[in-house]
Order: structure tokens, then sequence, then C-alpha cells
């Protein structure tokens, strides 16, 4: 697997408040990871230091280049979304797709030509008069017809509808991924990219807590609805997250053998999810 | 420079111009103003100049001319000056302000080509840009005079002198040029104080100077600040002599006082602007305020 990121040992203080420490991580190639965590957890400062955004300390390779001191030549193969309001107010939609073919030579105008087509985006209109839903097609119009290695998103679909959300990723899995293409994105809204992700990151207090490909998780984590009478039991196997549902305990097992817990109760692949709020809450 | 870099230029460039629309629409309005004034009484000139026969000398005509030259081009760079200092202290703040900053820098531009256009425009293209359209309008506007002039019975308003046209044209773009290398580094340091400053950039740049020097006044009884901002804001013309060589070449004539042309013009020297060694430091220091305002651009980080 080539790496695309290769982090080590990231650090990152903002005055008192320690934004990273000590966060390592791989990103291989053709992987569509989420970097998932709580507000303030440090995902924005991770996406930052692999922008080149912000300084830190630590050991941090994007496609081979380091942010920091590379940052120019990194921004020819990255493409990233860092604010579903970063496009400015006074911009027409004809002047953002100038622009950008003006600055990019990987930038394909007749695809995000295509891509607009099938919105309501005018080509007139200055981006002050799209909706919230519609400037954020017309971002990721521009970013998809970029034939760019590493796409970085932060928060992409914030204060969007379920409709222009559902779409956004859609139109991210069937018209831009492929396995030269490398996704890393940001969210708090878990579920609905669950089924996107190959690999989940999470990250809380500055800190890595799970690193993983999703079919690894499969095969590690597994959620346990317990019969009434065998909680005893159950919680003698040592289930790192407890909760009650209904009147019914469910707990989540890292690594145990389902032969022996699958007589204690129902057993089935936690969610993504699920395994996010059992790991926040038991850090 | 390849091609995809001037591209990448060119493009920085356009991108000053669609977001400071006042950059040319001002201009334009100062352009549209003085034509409409070119045309503001309607219809012919219809002027008796008989009275003024002292007006009808050709060496005063001339003088009339060019004055009236250098006149239309006043408004010009009173609005361009007033522009620029806008768009300067408001180019990398607005990026900021309104967080599209995170777009822009989601592409292959670097710090130094962004800091760099916004240079060249609000210190290159601009003024010549400005130069130009007033070239153009004092033709136009001495050509709508003459043709009403010439429509009317006042033949001997009608004006026209080629070799003054171009001297008092040559003068006033060798000034231009001057002004460019001599005011660059405040330019620069507007810029900079855009890069630089978190809000009121406005404020900022008016206010700090200002108490400065009156700290300065009051603390130490010392003036070095103001004399620095005096010098940067008139020194280089005190070198080109204009005042001796406006002096030197006024001329009494009957019972008024008129200017001679050409004494003016030969008493006028340009050269000692180019070796004053401060307008070449002024551009040093441009040069640095660019460089910093690039590097904060590149390494800040508002968290």
């Amino acid at each position: 697997m080539t790496a695309i990121i290769e982090a080590r040992g990231l650090k990152k203080a903002y005055h008192a408040t320690h934004a990273l420490e000590d966060v390592s991580f791989t990103v291989g190639a053709g992987r569509i990871v989420g970097l998932i965590g709580p507000n303030g957890a440090g995902k924005t400062t991770a996406l930052k230091a692999i922008l080149g955004l912000t300084r830190f300390e630590g050991e941090l390779r994007v496609l081979g280049l380091d942010p920091r001191s590379q940052r120019d030549a990194l921004m020819r193969d990255v493409s990233f979304i860092a604010d579903v309001a970063a496009l400015p107010r006074w911009l027409r939609v004809s002047q953002a797709l100038e622009f950008v073919a003006g600055v990019h030579t990987r930038f394909n105008r007749a695809r995000a030509l295509e891509f607009l087509r099938r919105t309501d985006i005018r080509m007139r209109s200055r981006v002050r008069e799209l909706s919230k839903g519609m400037v954020t097609q017309l971002h990721l119009a521009l970013i998809l017809a970029i034939d760019a290695r590493l796409l970085v998103l932060d928060e992409p679909t914030l204060g969007l509808d379920l409709l222009y959300r559902r779409q956004f990723y859609d139109t991210l899995l069937n018209e831009y991924f492929n396995k030269e293409r490398t996704i890393l994105v940001t969210t708090h809204q878990v579920e609905e990219i669950e089924n996107l992700l190959t690999d989940v990151l999470f990250i809380n207090r500055g800190r890595v807590v799970l690193e993983s490909s999703v079919e690894a998780l499969a095969g590690r984590y597994v959620q346990l609805t317990v019969n009434p009478d065998n909680v005893a039991r159950a919680r003698a196997l040592q289930p790192f997250y407890e909760r009650e549902v209904f009147g019914r305990i469910v707990m989540i097992f890292d690594g145990c053998s389902t032969a022996e817990l699958a007589s204690l109760g129902e057993l089935r692949k936690p969610s993504i999810a699920d395994l996010f709020v059992a790991k926040m809450e038991a850090v | 420079m390849n091609t995809p870099q001037l591209r990448m230029f060119q493009t920085l460039v356009r991108r000053e111009f669609w977001e400071h629309r006042s950059l040319w629409a001002a201009p334009l309005a100062v352009t549209v103003l003085l034509l409409i004034c070119a045309w503001l009484t309607h219809g012919a000139l219809d002027i008796d100049a008989s009275d003024s026969a002292e007006w009808l000398d050709p060496q005063n005509k001339t003088i009339v001319f060019a004055l009236a030259q250098w006149g239309l081009t006043v408004p010009y760079y009173l609005v361009m000056l007033l522009v620029l200092n806008f768009y300067l202290i408001d180019c990398l703040y607005a990026e900021r302000k309104d967080r599209s900053i995170l777009f822009w820098k989601s592409l292959p531009v670097s710090d130094g080509a962004t800091v760099a256009a916004k240079l060249f425009v609000g210190c290159i293209l601009v003024p010549l840009g400005t130069f130009v359209l007033a070239l153009f309008t004092d033709l136009l506007f001495t050509a709508i005079w003459n043709i009403r002039a010439a429509l009317g019975h006042s033949p001997e308003l009608v004006a026209w002198d080629t070799v003054a046209f171009l001297q008092i044209q040559t003068l006033m773009f060798l000034g231009l040029v001057i002004s460019i290398l001599w005011y660059a580094p405040i330019f620069a340091s507007l810029l900079l104080a855009s890069a630089l400053v978190r809000r009121n950039v406005l404020l900022w740049v008016t206010l700090v100077p200002l108490l400065v020097v009156i700290g300065e006044r009051i603390i130490f009884g010392t003036s070095y600040v103001y004399d620095l901002i005096d010098y940067r804001t008139d020194g280089i013309w005190k070198s080109l002599h204009l005042e001796g060589a406006l002096l030197g070449s006024v001329a009494s004539v009957g019972q008024g006082v008129v200017i001679s042309l050409p004494r003016f013009y030969d008493r006028v020297h340009v050269l000692p602007a180019f070796t004053n060694i401060d307008l070449w430091i002024g551009l040093i220091v441009a040069a640095a305020c660019a460089y910093a305002a690039a590097w904060i651009r590149r390494y800040r980080d508002d968290g």
C-alpha cells in the first residue's frame, strides 16, 4: 500500500490548548478515510497540518512532500474544501470557472460545466445570489473537475439539507473516486458517510483513538444485545462499552470470540456511529 | 516566465478587477463626468474673446492649452489615489474576513504570486491604465471643445499644439513613473497592513502613524517620524526643483504674469529623481514589505 499521508508524532498547541498530541496515522492510496471526532477533537487542526495551513511539530509527508516547506508543489496534486462558505460572495460562477482554469493546469472545464448543467446554477450568478446548497454544488463542481490525487473535505455538507447531502456524497463516489484517488473527509454526521468509507480514523482530545479499515472493524468489534439473565457473564468478558437501550443492555466487545458471545444474546456488527460513540465515551 | 505561469499571473490580475470593481469603475466614472463637462453647455461655443487680447497671444494660448491638459488629469489621479488606498488596505484583509482565503489557498497559487499580482495591480497597472485613460480623455475633451468652438463663432478658442501636447504628456508620464517608484514603499506598507492587522485596517494605518508622531513629540520632543513621513510624501518633488523651475520661468508680460513653457521645461530636471538614493532605498523597503505580506499570508493561522 502506497502511503499518501504519513503522520508521525504530530503535535500542535494553540496557546494552552493541545489541539494535537502525538498523532500518528497512515492513509493509503485509493482509500476513502473518515476522520471522525467530536467538536474540538483536533480534526480541523490535523487537516490544516496536512494542507500546510498551520504549523506543527512532528513528521508529516503528504504525497511524499512536507506541507510546511513544499506547500506550493503539494497543491498541484491536492484539492480541498475546507469550509462550505469559502467561495467569495462577489464571485460569479463564470469567473470561478475561469479562475480555476487559469491557475490550475489539471482543471477540466468541460467536466465542471457538465456537472453544473445538472444543477439550477446559472453562469451569470454571483455566489451571494446562490442558496447554500447551490454554493456547495458549485464548489464541488470546481473541485471534481480537478484531477488531484488527494481530496480533503472538512465538514463539506455542514448546514445542508438531506437531499443536498445525499447528492454530494453520491456524486463524490460515482463521479470522482477511483483507485488513483484518495479522499480524506471529516464530518460529525458519521452515519451519513458510513457506507462510503474504506477506513476510519477516530480522534479525540488530540489523540488517535482508533485507526482501522472498515473491513477489519467487522472482524474485530462485535455488538451484543445481552439476554437479561446473562448480563453478569457478559460483563466478565470485559466489554469496553455498555449502555441500556429500551431496558436491554447493549455491549461492545473488542477482539472477543463470537462463539462465546453468541450464547449470551443477539450479536451484530456495530455501526461506525455506534463504535464512534462507544470509543468516545470509553476514553 | 513560461506560459502556464504567465496565464496564472494574468488570471490573478483579472481576479483583482473582478473583486475590486472600483479599480476600473472609478476612473471610467471620471471619464464620463469629464466628457459630460465638455458638453455641459449645449450646442456651439459662442464666446466673445475679443476683450481678452492677451489670450490670443500664441505663447499664452500654448500655456493655457498645456495647463488644460494637465488640469484634466488631476481628477483622475485624485480618484486613483483614493481607490488605490482602499484597495491596498483591503485586498489581503477581505479574503480573511470572508474566509475565501481557504478557497484561494486550495489552488496551486503561491502566496508570493498572489501578493505580487496585487502589488502589480496597485503599483503599476492601475497607475498606467489611469495615465492612458487620462491621455485619451485629454484628446477627446480637446476635440469636443474645438468642435464646439469651431461650430460657434469663437475660432480664437480653437487650440491644438502637438509639441505642447507631447511635452506635457511626457512630463506627466515621467512624473507618474517617479511617483510609482517613490510611493511604492507606502503602497507596499498598506498591503502589509492588510495582511497583518486583524480588523479595522483603515483605523490602524491612519491612527498608528498619528499616535507614533504625537508620542515621539511628547516623549522625546523630536519629530523624526513626522519628518520621515513628510519626506516620503513630497521629498522627491523637491529634488526635481519644480518650485525653482516654476519661479524661474515666470515672466512679466505687461501687467500680468505668465509662465514660459520652454523655460520651465529647461529648468525641470528629471534625472536627479532617479539618482536620488532614497528612491531606491524605498524600493528595497517596498520589496521587504511585500515579502513580509506574503510570508504572513503563508504562515498566518487564525485558529
